[in-house]
């Protein structure tokens, strides 16, 4: 139902956003993963008709919606980066603020209120003011704010940054709540691999403000089907060791924390004989040593050579 | 749009400190203003503040009627039965005199005391310190009062006010002094205008309605200036309120709506303007109550103040969209709000919320009139003591404009969608 084609924006010449081609299918899920900077919030800013794209065009059921946002603007549910909320009022005046401004009225927008508070788990507190509010309750309304026009598209741009663990599920059960049982199409942004994971049908790698892959999580995975990540535990660490152990044939990738190493290595070597042969060299012990199923976040240091918390 | 208001209502309604700062503090600031002067000023002055003027008359009034005959006359602005008349009316109006009962009025009674004296003994007595200043009437003075009146230019002699130094004594007399110079240039004022318009004829009435006039007490001008200054301030908060919208980003969540963005300014100005309102009559209604601000004065005269306050509150509402609009725009908000308090500060100064106009330049008191709170305190101060409408209705026309520019000018920066 809605689509990107090349979208791309720069500012003042330096590329933010370039050549970005995604879709979103009614009622589906849809991750969008990158590191910080990577061009999410231009790319959703564009969407939501904040900013206009330098070049490239969004379709809303096949038609440009560019110059003629109203259409998008009535279906679309933005939840942004920022807390966008009056600090000094409360949950219940923020929302009536926000809900009347997309010309809910009367009793329509009471009950939508009330909806959209339920929904988020603050019924209890509405009549307190936002400011009183830990950050993950203040992530929440902010949330409710995006829902009062009952969206049929909702887009949350990373809504889990630096909230408690419970608060941060909450919101993961309120999304998936409102994707399967209430139906409404998600996009979700965020540069926490396990969230969008466990949240999203498909999804798309973002990084320097281009599209770098995208699928269904298995056809990710499967970027990686011809490697093996192999993770050791060592009782020392040795940097001679590990500039060895990059020099091993086949070996892709050695990263090293603390004593574990993780090693990225083309499938069907034979990792272990080298290894065990060079910690006896140099004296160090293996205290653990497994293969792994490979991870998206494997898949984004696959594609871009860095982790995405870098 | 009224949800735009009401939530800008209620956001500074939250804001306590904010409230009391713009409610509480300039009524304090009255009070405590009015103490201190009064101190130097009231009760003290009626035992025995007791300044001792002397009044050294160099002006030889018995001809000069004929001098002021003949200067006309000389000068060819005038034929001779013409000059008669205007010399004729003007022997109503004697400067000298004038000013001599003046300084012997009600009001300055067992304040001032008078002593005419030569100018030797007068310079002598105030360097012993018997006497606080010398006020110098000199040779010429009342013919080239007269003729200045009757030409309609500023006059070439004027009052000379000397003192051995300067004291708060000294400072009083020179605001006396100071006091009667205006009094006395207004009446010539009008005089001029009737001159013109009716060839040469005095109102016999002008002199004496003049003189009928309620005076301007020190209170009422803290007062005024108080509400202005604070009215000033309130227009560069809302400013500030606008920086923290962009910060919070809550003006986003308003461009993601159909709603038209301008609702966001218009709400702005409204609110302004009813919060404006409110803190001027809250000021002039709690500083009456409290120190009697205008004592005795009818509805009407209040409604000319509320009148006052609804001009003044225009004007600050335009302002507040003005600044609303460059907050939108500019990247950094400290620089703005601080570009706001410098044009506070600026309006405040020049329209007289800090110090009197008349120790400001000429130049300066002139552009001072021009700013907002200026021209409320001269439409006040017209209003206090004549309570006439046709003198402030320039002022007032003076405001709405300063209104409808400042809307034009917040209008045209407001950022269209997808700039901000
Ligand atoms: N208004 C702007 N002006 C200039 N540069 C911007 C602006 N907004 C974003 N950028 C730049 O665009 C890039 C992408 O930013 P953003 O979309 O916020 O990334 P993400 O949301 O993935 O962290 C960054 O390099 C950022 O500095
Ligand atoms: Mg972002």
């Amino acid at each position: 139902m809605l689509e990107t084609i090349k979208l791309s924006k720069s500012f003042k010449g330096k590329k933010a956003v370039q050549d970005v081609n995604l879709y979103l299918d009614s009622g589906e899920s849809v991750g969008l993963l990158g590191p910080n900077g990577a061009g999410k919030s231009t790319t959703i800013s564009m969407i939501s008709s904040l900013i206009k794209p330098t070049a490239g065009e969004i379709k809303l059921n096949g038609v440009n919606i560019i110059n003629n946002p109203e259409q998008i603007r009535r279906i679309l549910g933005v939840v942004p980066q920022e807390l966008a909320l009056y600090e000094a009022l409360s949950a219940y005046e923020n929302l009536k603020f926000f809900g009347s401004i997309y010309k809910i009225r009367g009793n329509e927008l009471d009950k939508s209120i009330q909806r959209a508070l339920e929904i988020v788990g603050l019924q209890d507190r509405q009549k307190d003011l936002v400011k009183t509010f830990s950050g993950g309750m203040k992530r929440r309304v902010n949330i409710a704010a995006a829902l009062l026009h009952h969206p049929k598209i909702l887009i949350l741009d990373e809504p889990t940054v630096g909230i408690d663990p419970q608060s941060r599920n909450h919101i993961l059960e309120t999304v998936r709540m409102l994707n399967k049982n209430e139906g409404t199409t998600v996009m979700y942004t965020s540069h926490y691999m396990e969230e969008v994971e466990q949240l999203c049908d498909r999804l798309y790698i973002m990084d320097h403000g281009e599209i770098i892959a995208s699928g269904t999580k298995g056809e990710l995975l499967s970027i990686l089907s011809t490697e093996d990540t192999i993770k050791v535990q060592l009782s020392k660490m040795d940097d001679r060791f590990v500039t060895q152990v990059k020099s091993i044939e086949g070996v892709r990738k050695v990263e090293a924390a603390n004593t574990n190493l993780k090693i990225i290595a083309k499938k069907g070597i034979n990792l272990v004989s080298e290894l065990v042969y060079l910690s006896e060299q140099h004296h160090i012990q293996l205290i653990n040593f497994h293969t792994e199923n490979p991870s998206l976040e494997d898949v984004f240091l696959h594609l871009t050579g860095r982790t995405l918390r870098d | 749009m009224g949800n735009f208001i009401k939530k800008d209502l209620l956001i500074f309604w939250r804001d306590r400190k904010e409230l009391i700062t713009v409610l509480i503090l300039p009524i304090l600031l009255v009070i405590i203003l009015n103490f201190a002067f009064a101190g130097l000023l009231g009760k003290d002055t009626e035992s025995n503040l007791d300044l001792n003027l002397a009044v050294v008359n160099q002006d030889n009034a018995t001809d000069s009627l004929e001098k002021l005959k003949e200067k006309l006359v000389n000068e060819g602005l005038v034929g001779e039965g013409e000059a008669n008349v205007f010399v004729e009316q003007a022997s109503h109006l004697d400067p000298v005199s004038m000013l001599l009962n003046y300084l012997d009025s009600d009001e300055l009674k067992g304040l001032v005391t008078i002593h005419e004296l030569g100018e030797e003994e007068a310079i002598t007595k105030v360097e012993d310190g018997d006497l606080d200043g010398i006020l110098i009437i000199p040779d010429g003075f009342t013919v080239e009062s007269l003729y200045a009146a009757f030409v309609g230019e500023a006059p070439t002699k004027s009052l000379e006010f000397k003192m051995e130094k300067e004291t708060n004594n000294t400072s009083i007399l020179f605001d006396i002094v100071q006091g009667f110079t205006d009094q006395l240039n207004y009446q010539f004022a009008l005089q001029e205008m009737d001159a013109l318009e009716n060839e040469v004829t005095l109102p016999t009435g002008g002199v004496e309605k003049v003189g009928a006039g309620e005076s301007f007490t020190l209170t009422q001008y803290f007062t005024t200036a108080m509400g202005a200054l604070f009215a000033l301030f309130l227009a560069s908060t809302v400013g500030t309120k606008t920086g923290l919208e962009i910060r919070q980003k809550v003006f986003n969540r308003i461009l993601l709506t159909n709603s038209n963005p301008i609702l966001f300014l218009i709400g702005k100005m409204v609110s302004t303007f009813c919060l404006t309102w409110l803190q001027i009559m809250f000021i002039f209604v709690f500083s009456h109550f409290i120190l009697d601000v205008f004592p005795g004065r009818t509805v009407s005269f209040w409604f000319g103040v509320i009148g006052i306050a609804s001009l003044l509150s225009l004007a600050i509402a335009g302002l507040a969209a003005l600044f609303t609009s460059i907050s939108l725009r500019v990247r950094n908000i400290d620089a703005a709000n601080g570009i706001f308090m410098l044009v506070i500060l600026l309006f405040g100064t020049i329209g007289g919320g800090f110090v009197p106009i008349y120790v400001l330049p000429d130049w300066l008191q002139q552009i001072g009139e021009w700013t907002p709170n200026g021209i409320s305190l001269v439409m006040v101060t017209k209003w206090i003591q004549f309570e006439d409408l046709s003198n402030i209705f320039t002022p007032g026309l003076l405001l709405i404009g300063i209104f409808l520019l400042f809307t034009l000018l917040s209008f045209a920066l407001y950022p269209k969608r997808g700039e901000a």
